[in-house]
């Protein structure tokens, strides 16, 4: 028997309402998720989702990007770190016990912890700190530079390292807190799986530290796994074992959480999610400090913003707090300072931009009807995307024909080669230095030697400050070359970001796990709720 | 035949060339960096040039081409900015996932557009119950269906695993489902098929319509056919008449059809890997994509360039074999 053609429509008709309407009440079950908390594991294997794969291997000399710091930092450890769990910075104990400073910032002293063994047992000592220092310059990553002014590290015993500045350096403890900062390295693994590439091809796919967990696989693209390390020195985790899976699409990854199959996500899930799971009984929702932030730049290379006061007029236009509470929700405040929250005492680099869109206003009527103004944002961040997208508007009705536009990331890295190449302006959702220390916000975002200074958009004045400032830690030329460098109107500290990570109700320990400059979590700092 | 396989291995070759070509011309006019991916986005300006200079980046366009000519010609294709790895042995690690998923799913296509057509031929009772939702499903993207069923089949009802493989790959061929036998672990073979049917199923969708509607037209005007009739009036069974004569004269269309999916699934495949998180060469182009890593693209466009043309070539073979009329 066959169906008529009048019937057969009519039935696809159904089959398509039945498709439509079952979908629509699956996914509105979905977006609600479950209530109810999901069990704890049993197996002892805590579960870590990462969204996209690290991309770098986990090598520490080498890695220099997001994710995968969930491996390095938990496989590697350095000799000071950034305090967990506060909201400010302050150094830290790690694999040093206490260190001094010479007077003239160039003589650094750390007497390490004793009972210290790498993964492969041999002993932690000063001799590592300089093969570990030694190796960094060898292969020469992307934060080499972090010790490229080492002259000397003398190891008068095996307990004391004597690092020697070729100039002074205010900012090297920040160096070596840094998530991305030197890590200490079995010489013995290095020395026996050396290769032609300083080790490098071993450490895709093995670790040579001293962190609570060895890296036992590594199916790039698909899986990572960290087992504990049995003779490590610290706090013991019930997790003997971690897993990485890796997803590519943040939809999958947010129900892998809600299904209880990923114990915890850090950093991954777009702010519209947030509702979702602030107030559900079934997760923890954890907002953290960060040193991040969100950041609004103009191109002064672009015709719309080839003066100071046009660009100043567009800043004061920027509504933070309908930003903040339109997009970036809870996770995000209104920023107030030009470096990122917790870096400086209160109040010394204080925003000097205050809310003020008639200027702006009246900067558009000057302008001929209908021009043009492209604000972009990076391909990979909703969050910016909606954000350009408010902005473009309010523009628009100040009778600017404004635009957002995508970027990928390569090509935003591209602008600084040709910054006429790039939008008028650009609106980050997510960005930070690589440590605590201002100079290092003010050298990367400021500086167009810096690296992420977009549109090479450079004041001579804040370099010198910056500059000399570092030599001595100075706090007020610090303030100085943020206030010098705010008037150039190039740049706006837009909001102050925090690492926002969901976790199964049944585990515990994620703000004590957490620190304000490594952005992941210390596992074996994170334990199962009785 | 040897004619014939000659000249189409020398066409590749050219096409191969030109593709190539074009990802150079398009690397080059890209205004994208590719060397923050090797170093990471912080780093310094000066960091990079030094680096660009040692990768090369800095050599002319001519030059750089030959260059990498010369390395492919020693199978070397390069290192990936973002792996750091050389971009042989990442295709070596992703190519047999996505070779399995794609060959998967066009084994469901072909079964799934095999029973759409022969129920619609034959007028089947009832069939338009498969035949209508399975017209429906295939009006929907790709990353629609995948979300839809990950939501249904997941989440919701806790039948199929959404993401990833399930398990490792320790054996030989680097084939989940071939070393799962080889190494005799019936576990690891059953998780991977449990991974597979979700992704499999969404990727054989549209190919399995377009399949099954040139097969069913086909069959449809050989079932009118002359010696159609002629087989039937002699008394040969139904059966037979399909088996013998229905279904090998109505074959080649849908073969010619079923070989241009097969290349297109291989080209659609990277949605697909990306929302179940398969770790094929798919999604490895998806994230070497957005930071210009130039020598992962070339290589996965190399690779899916080969395949797409292999498959042809098959495909051609295949129908001159079906009807030989088509060598002459």
């Amino acid at each position: 028997m066959s169906l008529s053609p009048n019937r057969n429509r009519a039935l696809r008709g159904v089959l398509v309402a039945l498709a439509v309407s079952s979908m629509i009440t699956l996914t509105a079950c979905a977006a609600n998720g479950p209530q109810k908390p999901n069990p704890a594991p049993t197996d002892g294997v805590l579960t870590v989702g990462l969204l996209n794969d690290i991309g770098q291997p986990p090598d520490p000399d080498v890695y220099y990007a997001n994710n995968g710091l969930a491996i390095v930092l938990n496989t590697y450890e350095g000799l000071v770190q950034y305090q967990n769990n506060v909201d400010t910075r302050q150094i830290a104990p790690r694999l040093a016990d206490s260190w001094t400073v010479s007077a003239d910032n160039t003589v650094y002293t750390f007497s390490l912890h004793p009972g210290v063994t790498f993964h492969d047992g041999t002993p932690f000592t000063s001799d590592a700190v300089r093969q570990s220092f030694e190796r960094r310059l060898a292969v020469n990553g992307g934060a080499a530079y972090m010790v490229a002014d080492v002259s000397s590290v003398d190891t008068p015993d095996d307990l004391t390292a004597v690092v020697t500045l070729k100039n002074p350096n205010a900012a090297f403890l920040d160096y070596l807190a840094s998530p991305f900062g030197p890590k200490m390295e079995s010489p013995t693994a290095l020395q026996a799986n050396a290769g032609a590439d300083n080790a490098q091809t071993y450490l895709q796919t093995h670790d040579v530290g001293t962190g609570p967990y060895e890296l036992t696989g590594a199916i790039v693209g698909s899986k990572y796994t960290l087992t504990q390390y049995p003779g490590y020195w610290g706090t013991i985790s019930p997790f003997t074992s971690v897993e990485l899976p890796v997803f590519s699409d943040v939809s999958a990854l947010q129900l892998a959480i809600d299904h209880g199959d990923v114990s915890v996500s850090v950093a991954n899930l777009p702010s519209s999610s947030l509702p979702k799971y602030q107030n559900n009984p079934a997760f923890n929702s954890d907002l953290l400090p960060t040193f991040q932030a969100a950041l609004v730049l103009t191109n002064p290379s672009k015709e719309f913003f080839s003066t100071k006061e046009s660009r100043t007029a567009f800043l004061q236009s920027i509504d933070q707090q309908k930003l903040v509470d339109q997009v970036l929700g809870a996770r995000s405040e209104p920023a107030t300072t030009l470096y990122a929250k917790g870096m400086m005492p209160d109040g010394l680099d204080k925003q000097n931009l205050s809310f003020d869109p008639t200027v702006m206003a009246a900067y558009a009527k000057t302008l001929p009807t209908g021009t043009p103004m492209v604000i972009g944002y990076a391909s990979d961040n909703t969050n910016a995307q909606q954000m350009a997208n408010i902005v473009a508007a309010d523009m628009q009705a100040d009778g600017v024909q404004a635009s957002a536009q995508s970027f990928p990331t390569s090509q935003i890295f591209g602008w600084a080669n040709d910054p006429t190449q790039g939008p008028d302006a650009f609106i980050d959702g997510n960005n930070g230095a690589d440590g605590g220390n201002p100079y290092m916000w003010g050298h990367v975002f400021w500086d167009k030697t810096g690296g992420i200074n977009y549109f090479q958009c450079d004041d001579p004045s804040t370099d010198a400050d910056l500059n000399a400032a570092v030599l001595t830690g100075d706090n007020a030329l610090f303030a100085r070359a943020a206030q010098t460098y705010s008037a150039t109107g190039c740049y706006m500290t837009l909001s102050n970001n925090k690492d926002w990570v969901v976790s199964q109700k049944w585990l515990q320990g994620v703000p004590q796990s957490q620190n304000i400059g490594a952005n992941e979590l210390d596992f074996s700092k994170l334990s199962i709720s009785k | 035949m040897t004619r014939f396989v000659v000249r189409r291995l020398a066409s590749a070759v050219v096409l191969l060339l030109v593709l190539t070509a074009i990802i150079f011309l398009l690397q080059a006019v890209s205004p994208g960096d590719p060397v923050k991916a090797f170093l990471g986005n912080n780093a310094s300006p000066a960091a990079v040039a030094a680096e660009r200079q040692a990768l090369g980046l800095n050599d002319p366009l001519p030059v750089q081409y030959l260059q990498f000519l010369t390395n492919l010609l020693h199978g070397d294709l390069g290192m990936s900015f973002r792996s750091h790895r050389s971009v042989t042995s990442d295709l070596a690690a992703f190519l047999p996932a996505t070779i399995e998923l794609v060959t998967v799913s066009f084994v469901f296509a072909l079964i799934l557009g095999t029973i759409f057509a022969v129920s619609g031929a034959l007028r089947w009772r009832g069939s338009a119950f498969y035949r209508g939702p399975l017209l429906v499903l295939a009006t929907a993207p790709p990353f629609l269906l995948a979300l839809g069923g990950i939501v249904i089949f997941y989440a919701q009802l806790s039948w199929l695993p959404a993401s990833g493989q399930g398990a490792d790959t320790t054996g030989p061929t680097g084939f989940l489902l071939i070393d799962s036998i080889v190494t005799g672990d019936p576990g690891t073979w059953g998780v991977a098929w449990q991974h597979l049917i979700l992704p499999g199923v969404v990727l054989a969708i549209a190919p399995a319509i377009a399949i099954g509607r040139i097969l069913r037209s086909s069959l449809e005007s050989t079932l009118q056919a002359d010696f159609v009739r002629t087989a039937e009036s002699k008394g040969l069974k139904g059966h037979v008449v399909i088996a013998r004569h229905v279904i090998r004269n109505s074959i080649g269309p849908a073969l010619s059809m079923a070989g241009l999916q097969l290349g297109f699934m291989f080209a659609g495949v990277v949605v697909v890997e990306q929302i179940f998180s398969w770790p094929g060469i798919g999604n490895y182009l998806a994230n070497s994509i957005p930071v210009s890593d130039f020598p992962a693209i070339a290589g996965v466009t190399l690779v899916l360039g080969t395949i797409y043309i292999i498959v042809n070539a098959i495909v051609d073979v295949l129908q001159t074999l079906a009807d030989p009329r088509l060598s002459a």
